[in-house]
């Protein structure tokens, strides 16, 4: 569907900690849903979404145009399984941006604040 | 177990497990959810066997409850949560913008009927509804004089009435006595400007006129109340206009010196731009004025016998009108007894407003129910409009709620696309009312009341965009609530007869409604056009073609006494007689159809027509001064005897003409020629008899009429008919001239071809003639467009029967007939159901014609029988498509 584009890329923020694993794993190439949980926990998360949370947010996220569906299918010596790929859209790639610079001004605040402990250099 | 088994069996899991999901989510997603869950559950399996694969299970069983549960609650596709306007907004634009052509067709139609309606609205409102800009304004009334002895409602006061209105107490917090007089203005203008003189209206008041309306000058002061009577200060209040155009806004014209007639005048204020006060006529439309002096007169001491000024009260606060007008007839009966004898005069009380409206009143109502009616059709028509694009999304509709789309937002979805039309159709007929509105006003009577502040203003816009979307919701409702009704089935079923069933009916019951309501404004506008055609065609007593007047007011301090007016007024005529192209001219006190004659009550003793009734033998007539050359001048024909000799012999000058009606009344029998009739200590000779030129209205006589010679009793400010074999208008500059040649210190008013008088005085019908015939050509073009849906749409729908019938051999002609009387029917109900609306609406213009019934069965038929044709050719057009129908080709397509 992803009708949305008219809304400015400010409105979709801050995103879910979902959404924002989709988009991560989505810029990095296209991905299935699995691949996605994957990358989650290789990531070392904590919190690695549950399949239906992580769907949902894919059906949300493709019906505001952050996502798509891919046409890709895996290669024929992965066994004979159909498969769903999603890639991300140059809109959500911004989306996604705008939430890692938020994030970091965040923490920027934070360890000015005396929140966080300045990085060691 | 293998691998592939616990694969298998996890997989129904799983696929179970979906059922928590509500179903749209499920089809769209099911499957790659499942795919996921599998690839988590080999990893499991492979990972801590069956074991590790029993908690992907439980986990799974836990997330598809949860998530399940959330989906149904809050959908990710947000449009179905409930609530969510704003996204159902945006995705109803984006379908209209999907479908240009109905968008357009929509708000086009809209536009136009909306428009309509604004106009209306705008005057309406602001003529009829909106207070007028005065302190508590329903507090304010004027007061008449009704003589008891003779034919005269509406007389002016005396200054003694006022006097005792401003001594009354009681419910009468105050009293004002206002006088309209025109004067030169001269002098002391700003450079810019240029000093000619020009005549100006002039409001002589008392000094209490501006805090009795609540108003206060914009720049310097009102007046003090010492500033009145014999001797005043010579002060002078601007209205916001003539400061504006005679002194340029300059706002040191406070303190500055002009002069009135000759004689010096401070100005002392000038008025708020909104101050468009207008004093009330004893007969004739209210008057405003450009400038504010006081009486010069001390009321108290005035003669009671003269009328001479309207009246304004301002009642104290929390009044009841009919307390105020016992208040003011107590009065009346008390200067009745005092100056009158007890002869029967009596004081009435009218609101200032009601006075105001009463004469457009009755259009205006008129145009404000024809608005309301047309705004039905078009919300008619909407409805059929939405209810055809509703057929052509039937489908979507009903697959949409087979993927289990809640009813409640394919309701939301279609009243939403439907305010929406409404609302942009209101707005895009605001905006046409603003230009409607001007070309309206510009359009409309001078002497409409509060004319300048007829205009579309924020808050008529926001009614009429309110109008719109509320007639978008309304037509929305019905193709909404059918929506909610389709389902695949009856789609699946329906295939091939889109349009069907029960909507049928009610397009039909629609399309009836459509037809009586225009019924109903058709016979309106038909008889609204036919009257004003009457009043065309009504002769006023006189020839306008080719008259210029104009009027020329001649000030006593220049012309001191009636031997100089007389001499001037010779002048002026000499002069314009000889300017190319001119046939005539002649000067009198008061041209035809301007109200503007002096009335005195007149008996004709002796005279054959006499009764003893003492009404009836001494009317109130207009007496208006002419010079010889007057009667050819303006073409008024000389009925018996002859016109007014042209020399200035004792004789000549005591000559008068009476017109049609009084010969009628008084020398029905014998002739009147030779009549010595007594006016005052002096007696004049009736020496002919004229037409009667009205004065009031083009279509009905006025008063009964007296001429006398001008040279007899001069005006000061004659009006001089120029009769010209050129096109009048083009003598303007030759005639500025010529007054120019005999004194340039003279003013020249009101320059205008009669046929301008005429005109001026036919704008109120014509406008309300050319809004009316415009409502319902549009109304009819709306139920024409409404009958061409139907029977298209009949013709569609039964393409398969037709194509049975000709093919068993009926020939097209009797089918073509067949569908034909099918839209005769709408079209013979909904004449009769617009029965009772026509007898409605002949009731409500009743007051608006002229010389035409209400019930005039010419029009009548001529409408009925006007609109039954144009219905029938509406159904034709589609219904001949019956005749390209090829059996063969039918059956095949099915």
């Amino acid at each position: 569907m992803g009708m949305d584009r008219e809304r400015p890329i400010e409105s979709y923020l801050p995103l879910r900690p979902v959404e924002f694993h989709i988009l991560l794993s989505l810029a990095a190439g296209e991905r299935h849903g699995y691949g996605i949980i994957q990358d989650a926990e290789a990531r070392g998360e904590t919190s690695v979404p549950d399949v239906g949370t992580l769907y949902r947010a894919l059906r949300r996220m493709e019906d505001q145009g952050l996502i798509g569906a891919s046409e890709r299918r895996q290669a024929p010596d992965a066994g004979d399984e159909r498969r769903n790929y999603y890639r991300i859209t140059p809109f959500g790639l911004g989306v996604a941006r705008a939430e890692a610079r938020r994030m970091e001004a965040l923490m920027r605040a934070a360890r000015l604040g005396g929140l966080l402990e300045a990085r060691a250099r | 177990m293998s691998e592939q088994r616990w694969m298998n069996r996890s997989e129904r899991w799983f696929g179970m497990l979906l059922r928590f999901y509500p179903v749209d989510f499920r089809e769209e997603m099911g499957e790659a959810l499942v795919e996921t869950y599998r690839d988590r559950a080999r990893a499991a399996l492979r990972r801590g066997g069956a074991t590790s694969l029993a908690g992907v299970w439980l986990r799974a069983l836990a997330d598809s409850m949860r998530n399940g549960l959330g989906e149904r609650m809050r959908p990710a596709i947000s449009w179905r949560r409930s609530g969510n306007w704003g996204r159902d907004a945006e995705r109803a634009v984006r379908r209209l913008r999907r479908a240009p052509l109905f968008a357009l067709s929509m708000i086009g139609t809209l536009t136009v009927g909306l428009g309509a309606f604004a106009v209306v609205y705008a005057v309406v409102d602001k003529v009829l509804i909106e207070p007028m800009p005065y302190q508590r304004p329903d507090d304010l009334y004027f007061v008449w004089r009704n003589y008891g002895w003779f034919d005269l409602k509406r007389g002016w006061l005396g200054g003694t009435d006022v006097a005792a209105l401003q001594e009354a107490g009681g419910p009468i917090q105050d009293a004002a006595a206002l006088r309209r007089v025109r004067m030169t203005l001269a002098g002391a203008a700003s450079a810019a400007a240029g000093g000619d003189p020009e005549e100006v209206a002039v409001m002589a008041t008392s000094p209490n006129i501006f805090p009795l309306l609540g108003v206060r000058p914009a720049l310097g002061r009102g007046f003090t109340p010492e500033e009145v009577g014999p001797g005043r200060p010579a002060v002078l209040v601007l209205t916001h206009e003539l400061w504006q155009r005679r002194f340029g806004g300059d706002r040191s014209v406070v303190g500055r010196e002009v002069r009135l007639n000759g004689t010096p005048y401070t100005v002392i204020g000038v008025l708020e731009p909104d101050f468009h006060f207008a004093r009330h006529s004893s007969l004739g439309a209210p008057q405003t004025a450009e400038a504010y002096i006081t009486l010069e007169v001390d009321l108290p001491k005035t003669n009671p016998g003269a009328g001479s000024y309207a009246g304004l009260v301002r009642a104290r606060p929390g009044t009841t009108p009919q307390a105020l007008a016992a208040a003011v007839t107590a009065v009346g009966t008390m200067l009745d007894r005092r100056d009158f004898e007890g002869r029967g005069l009596r004081l009435d009380t009218v609101g200032l407003k009601a006075d105001l409206v009463t004469a457009v009143r009755p259009a205006l109502v008129v145009l404000g129910a024809a608005g309301v009616l047309l705004v039905l059709v078009l919300a008619i028509n909407m409805a059929s409009l939405l209810m055809v694009r509703a057929a052509q999304r039937d489908h979507e509709f009903a697959i949409v709620r087979a993927l289990g789309a809640n009813q409640v937002a394919l309701v939301r979805a279609t009243l939403l696309e439907a305010g929406i039309l409404g609302a942009l159709g209101g707005a895009c007929g605001a905006l046409v009312a603003v230009w409607g509105t001007r070309a309206l006003v510009a359009l409309a009577p001078t002497d409409l009341p509060r004319r300048e502040s007829v205009a579309v203003d924020w808050q008529v816009a926001a009614v009429v965009i309110g109008v719109g979307a509320l007639l978008g919701l309304l037509a929305g409702a019905v193709p909404a609530a059918w929506a909610t009704r389709t389902e695949l089935s009856a789609l699946l079923r329906n295939a091939s007869v889109r349009g069907g069933g029960g909507r049928g009916t009610l397009r039909r019951a629609m399309v009836v409604a459509q037809v009586a309501l225009s019924l109903v404004l058709l016979t309106a506008g038909g008889l609204v056009a036919r009257s004003f055609q009457r009043l065309l065609r009504a002769s006023p007593g006189f020839d306008p073609s080719g008259v210029l007047t104009l009027r020329v007011p001649a000030v006593a301090a220049r012309y001191p006494n009636d031997t100089t007016v007389v001499a001037l007024h010779q002048r002026l005529e000499r002069e314009l007689a000889m300017l190319p192209g001119v046939e005539g001219v002649g000067a009198a006190s008061a041209l035809p159809l301007t109200a503007n004659a002096n009335q005195t009550g007149m008996g004709f003793p002796g005279a054959p027509g006499n009764t003893g009734d003492r009404e009836h033998d001494n009317p109130l007539v207009d007496y208006i001064g002419a010079t010889p050359g007057y009667l050819d001048a303006l073409g008024i024909r000389v009925l018996q005897g002859r016109g007014f000799s042209r020399d200035l012999s004792h004789a000549a000058l005591r000559e008068v003409l009476i017109d049609r009606q009084i010969a009628a009344e008084f020398f029905a029998t014998g002739s009147p020629l030779g009549y010595r009739l007594p006016v005052g200590d002096d007696t004049l000779t009736v020496v002919g008899v004229v037409e009667h030129a009205r004065m009031y209205d083009v279509h009905q006589d006025g008063r009964p009429q007296l001429y006398f010679r001008d040279e007899y009793d001069p005006d000061r400010a004659v009006s001089f008919a120029v009769r010209t074999s050129r096109p009048p208008a083009a003598l303007v500059p030759e005639v500025r001239e010529a007054v120019r040649r005999v004194d340039p210190q003279l003013a020249v008013a009101e320059v205008r071809t009669m046929d301008e008088v005429v005109n001026e005085r036919l704008r109120q019908p014509r406008v309300s003639a050319v809004l009316l015939a415009g409502f319902s050509l549009g109304a009819l073009l709306l139920a024409a467009m409404g009958l061409y849906g139907v029977v298209a749409g009949s013709v569609n729908r039964r393409r398969h029967e037709i194509a049975v019938r000709l093919a068993l051999g009926a020939d097209h002609g009797r089918v073509l007939r067949l569908i034909l009387a099918e839209g005769a029917v709408l079209v013979v109900l909904g004449l009769l159901v617009g029965l009772p609306g026509i007898y409605l609406s002949g009731k409500a213009l009743a007051g608006v014609l002229v010389g035409v019934s209400p019930f005039d069965p010419v029009t009548l038929g001529a409408v009925a029988a006007g609109l039954a044709l144009v219905a029938l050719a509406a159904c034709y057009v589609p219904a001949r498509r019956v005749s390209v129908i090829d059996p063969a080709r039918a059956f095949r397509e099915e």
